[in-house]
């Protein structure tokens, strides 16, 4: 799994690619805590190129969510794949998160 | 008509048949089945004394062909035996071919013979060929005027030992017409064959041969749609399989994943099923394996060609546990994974062993 960041504002734009699994979903867990303890942040998760979710990864998802809640910030899920659209549907996710 | 008991043959010290007991009735059409290398052409190769057996008794007509005081060229006329490869006489024409047998080892005339011989080909649909040479046949061509060479001996039954394995596909079904059309009228037969359509139409009984030993025997029906034994069942089904042991809660996830792709590749399944296939496994494994005291999976990919199904099985040695019952399971996104994307999940906890099994859906 590959995640490139970028800023603008107080919006991070986070690019994940490859898979988010049992073991890549620790290092994107680790990112976004490194992000919360410098701010509240408005997230926007890409996954253009994310190519394989398990629930592994939709935890870390559940987990910002809950965070963006807490604190009156915001996730945003983009460009979403088919492949990963089925496992957020089947999982009752998807009405639960903004997905564009 | 045949009757065979405890029949073994030995090269060197390997076993190539293995206690073989059974019996041929008059009229009955049988088709031999089974792997390569597993025996059924040395069976056959048996019952006519082309091999010797090692030890066992074979009884023709209630007379033991492996007593020494056994007229064996005689019982051997009881039988035809067609091969794989003709083994037709180059040097004789067609006609010639049918009539050499009967007029040197049955004492018929030679007019009788060839009148004979006329008859046979027209059964074959090759009289036009009465004077050719092999050379000028093709291979189902060839092949059919072995059969008939084999009906000009008059035999009781025919052996044939895979008669279309050597020809091209277009011309296999000539072959089966005639085989059929024997059968129709009642002649006493035992096909080894890979054509497993065949089998099931023209047969009475099938007999699945493995390891050396008629591993299961039943009619048609029974043997092609509702196998008992499990080689059976995989045989019929063409299942090609692929086993992966993990013996560590630290297993590399990514070396399985590269191997079930590699053998999901190899089998050209679906990139969708292949897909689901590695999500399920992670999510079982992620449940699974925190729960043991001591990792010993063994996870087992099944697929049946011939179905376009894949079976996932996970056996884990410990206590009992079962994910499925287990209440905390309920709300479980891993779970609600599995059950989305599989169906015909099944528990079963059998001597210290928890197996869960299941197919990926289409």
């Amino acid at each position: 799994m590959n995640i490139s960041k970028t800023q603008t504002g107080d919006s991070i734009t986070l690019v994940i690619s490859g898979r988010l699994d049992s073991i890549t979903c620790v290092q994107l867990s680790n990112e976004i805590d490194s992000i919360n303890k410098t701010g509240n942040f408005n997230f926007v998760f890409d996954f253009e190129t994310l190519d394989y979710i398990s629930s592994a990864g939709l935890r870390v998802i559940l987990t910002t969510q809950k965070h963006a809640n807490a604190n009156n910030t915001k996730l945003e899920i983009r460009n979403i794949t088919n492949s990963v659209r089925e496992v957020f549907d089947m999982t009752g996710l998807l009405p639960i998160l903004t997905i564009v | 008509m045949i009757r065979v008991e405890k029949l073994t043959k030995k090269f060197n010290d390997i076993s190539i048949l293995r206690d073989i007991t059974t019996e041929i009735k008059k009229g009955e059409v049988i088709s031999i089945i089974g792997p390569s290398g597993t025996g059924k052409s040395t069976f056959l190769r048996c019952l006519n004394l082309l091999e010797t057996p090692t030890s066992g008794t074979i009884f023709i007509d209630e007379v033991d062909i492996l007593k020494k005081k056994t007229d064996v060229p005689k019982m051997r006329q009881k039988m035809g035996m067609v091969f794989q490869s003709f083994n037709l006489f180059a040097h004789l024409t067609v006609l010639e071919n049918l009539t050499i047998g009967p007029v040197k080892l049955l004492g018929k005339s030679k007019d009788a013979a060839e009148k004979k011989a006329v008859e046979l080909l027209k059964l074959v649909g090759l009289a036009e060929k009465a004077d050719s040479f092999a050379d000028e046949l093709s291979g189902g061509q060839k092949q059919r005027v072995a059969i008939a060479r084999c009906l000009s001996m008059e035999p009781e039954i025919i052996l044939f030992d895979e008669p279309t394995s050597a020809l091209d596909p277009t011309m296999v079904s000539e072959v089966l017409a005639v085989i059929r059309r024997l059968a129709k009228e009642g002649m006493t037969m035992a096909i080894v064959t890979h054509e497993m359509e065949f089998a099931r139409n023209v047969s009475n009984r099938v007999l699945y041969m493995d390891e050396g030993i008629i591993y299961e025997d039943g009619a048609p029906q029974i043997i092609f749609d509702h196998p008992q034994k499990e080689k059976t069942k995989a045989f019929i089904n063409r299942v090609r399989s692929f086993v992966y042991p993990i013996d560590s809660p630290n297993y590399d996830l990514y070396a399985m994943n590269a191997e079930i792709e590699a053998f999901c590749e190899k089998h050209i399944l679906p990139k969708k099923m292949r897909n689901n296939t590695l999500l399920v496994l992670e999510e079982l494994l992620a449940l699974y394996i925190p729960k043991l005291k001591q990792v010993a999976i063994t996870v087992t990919l099944a697929y049946s060609e011939k179905k376009e199904t894949l079976e996932l099985m996970i056996e884990a040695s410990g206590d009992k546990m079962n994910l499925l019952d287990d209440p905390a399971m309920a709300d479980d996104m891993g779970m609600t994974i599995v059950r989305n994307l599989t169906e015909n999940l099944e528990y079963q906890w059998k001597d210290g062993k928890n197996t869960l099994t299941m197919a990926l859906r289409k």
